[in-house]
């Protein structure tokens, strides 16, 4: 059992390997919505979902409900969803405007700063009740880049700087692809539920080595995946179809490392130079014209393919999305994949990115759906007592150091990613509160 | 109750126009995807036909906003040479279904162009790997006459759940 023992928890991972514990056992889970969950800089919202005073959004930090609001004067705050009082959320909606925050159970309302307004039968309250303590709780920290909400529960440990800091050129690298220099994540939402792990999912989104046969069912006889951008001819070439092989050009991908479990995985190889269409060159017309040729030349060439900001929210590059990854039990994990607006991008091209979107990460996608069978698969798999290890060891001890992006870099059919995030695991989980 | 009181009127949509050939229709579709036959199900579209499941109440646009399906002939058949793939994962094993469509109106119909709106409430239940779970809502197919049948100008399903998450939908509702 685990009694939150930190070199009981360390042992759960050694080199190449973790324990099927980490997947399967609910006080495994239960010591990560504390020590995780409960500390870490978390993924909230961005700051286009509630872009006039009184709009909110609700959400889950791991089990904690919390409101972002947009207060009267413009500010952004992160409140714990839970009545001062007695306890009830505030606020039921997944998201909607308001003046006012009013709990349902016996009328407290609060201000959309989390500031306590009002209480009805005041002379109930003590003499010496004080309102100016009774406000909603608010995370303790957080932090925002390009309209990147983050929230920790904890009132200290490693700053929004040092955590952030080494992701905030992958989140530049999709802000950027806006005309105006800032993207709105108000185009909807795609929502899936798995019976697994939420980790399955984490270490899914930088293992390039799944694609050829995780997502075989979307590669056609030429081992080319259908086409996914606008203004592309056609797919990734994922398969060489003369040898039914995984292609040398995706053996060849790389992935990358920077510390705190965060990591990335470098394009997919495209014909970029081909890539054409009218909303397309419609686009790149804009955005030459705003940032001059040879920028616009650089932000089109794609350099990421996925990003993942351990531990929960990931980007990606390709069909361009944030994903959000929230545990709800330590075998049922719930995503929500948010379609991108490029603010200031023609409206056809933004159509064009939200279409691609359904067939790639709705919950009746071609791509995730597939993923998602593995996720629950493995959950299942992983009751087995044949061993109790998880093999996570390709490529170790082939990391080498990128000194111009001052990262580690690995191949990424390796599982070098996969180590990095256990790593910082065993950093959050070893260390008592 | 007699069949002419306002109420059973307002029921059966337009009158004068016969239901019995759009609930063979319907009926008809929901068949071939109990059987699977996605292919043949795919044929009942039009050139310029599309299937549409939104992912919110009352969505206005399959353009501005995500949706669970929006498939135009070319992403349907993308999407049934998929299904048809024998590594399609989360299709092994494969669904099984029973869709029931009741309640239907003729909500549109133009006569000299041969269009009609169909509206329709619909119970899907699937079963796989040990599990079984329900889809419901009101439907609703945009008919072109084709001869002595129908073509697929537009499928529309409204589920009741549209928003909420799903585990992974493998097959068209």
């Amino acid at each position: 059992m685990i009694n939150g023992n930190s070199d009981e928890v360390a042992r759960l991972v050694e080199a190449g390997r973790v324990h099927r514990r980490v997947y399967s056992d609910p006080e495994v889970f239960d010591l990560e919505m504390e020590r995780i969950f409960g500390r870490a800089w978390l993924f909230v919202g961005h700051t286009s979902q509630v872009p006039m005073p009184g709009d909110f959004i609700t959400t889950e930090l791991g089990r904690q409900p919390v409101i972002m609001t947009r207060h009267r004067d413009g500010s952004v705050h992160v409140l714990l969803n839970r009545c001062t009082h007695r306890g009830p959320k505030v606020v039921n909606e997944r998201c909607g405007h308001a003046a006012r925050l009013t709990c349902c159970y016996h009328g407290w309302t609060y201000d959309t700063d989390g500031r306590l307004l009002n209480v009805p039968v005041p002379e109930g309250c003590g003499e010496g009740f004080d309102r100016e303590a009774f406000g909603l709780a608010r995370a303790p920290r957080v932090g925002e880049y390009r309209g990147f909400v983050f929230a920790s529960l904890a009132p200290k440990g490693s700053s929004f700087e040092d955590h952030i800091g080494p992701m905030k050129g992958n989140i530049d690298d999709l802000v950027d692809r806006a005309p105006d220099g800032t993207l709105a994540l108000d185009v909807g939402m795609h929502r899936y539920i798995y019976q697994g792990n939420w980790k399955l999912q984490v270490e899914n989104v930088l293992d390039s080595y799944h694609v050829p046969f995780g997502h075989a069912s979307t590669v056609n006889k030429e081992g080319v995946q259908f086409a996914r951008r606008e203004g592309d001819q056609k797919g990734a070439v994922v398969v060489e179809a003369e040898k039914k092989q995984t292609a040398s050009s995706w053996k060849d991908r790389k992935s990358y490392i920077v510390g705190n479990g965060h990591g990335w995985t470098s394009n997919t190889t495209l014909e970029d130079g081909k890539r054409s269409s009218k909303a397309f060159d419609e686009y790149k017309q804009i955005l030459t014209n705003k940032v001059g040729a040879e920028r616009a030349r650089q932000i089109l060439t794609p350099r990421l393919h996925n990003s993942l900001i351990y531990p929960n929210m990931s980007i990606m590059g390709l069909n361009i999305h944030v994903r959000v990854i929230k545990p709800l039990a330590v075998d049922r994990t719930e995503v929500t994949i948010y379609p991108v607006r490029l603010v200031g991008a023609p409206e056809a091209m933004n159509f064009g990115n939200i279409r691609l979107l359904n067939v790639t990460h709705s919950a009746a996608s071609f791509v995730q759906t597939d993923d998602l069978e593995s996720f629950v698969r493995a959950q299942k798999g992983l009751q087995s007592r044949h061993t109790d290890w998880v093999d996570i060891s390709r490529g170790l001890g082939a990391e080498e150091p990128d000194r111009e992006l001052n990262a580690t870099r690995g191949l990424a059919t390796h599982e070098m990613v996969v180590r990095a995030q256990y790593k910082a695991w065993v950093g959050y989980m070893r260390e008592a509160a | 109750m007699d069949a002419k009181t306002s109420s059973s009127v307002q029921a059966s949509g337009m009158t004068g126009i016969h239901r019995e050939p759009f609930e063979f229709f319907l009926i008809h579709e929901a068949q071939l995807l109990d059987e699977r036959r996605f292919r043949d199900w795919m044929a009942l579209f039009a050139e310029d036909g599309t299937y549409w499941v939104p992912a919110v109440p009352n969505q206005q646009s399959p353009f501005n906003q995500a949706s669970l399906f929006y498939d135009d002939r070319e992403l349907m058949k993308t999407r049934v040479d998929r299904l048809e793939h024998p590594w399609i994962h989360v299709q092994t094993p494969p669904s099984r279904s029973a869709h029931m469509v009741s309640n239907i109106i003729i909500e549109q119909a133009d006569e000299a162009t041969g269009e009609y709106l169909i509206g329709s409430t619909f119970i899907m239940v699937e079963y796989r790997d040990e599990q079984q779970r329900v889809f419901a809502g009101r439907q609703h197919h945009r008919l072109r006459r084709d001869g002595a049948s129908f073509r697929i100008v537009q499928k529309r399903v409204d589920l009741i759940n549209c928003d909420s998450a799903f585990e992974a939908i493998a097959v068209p509702i």
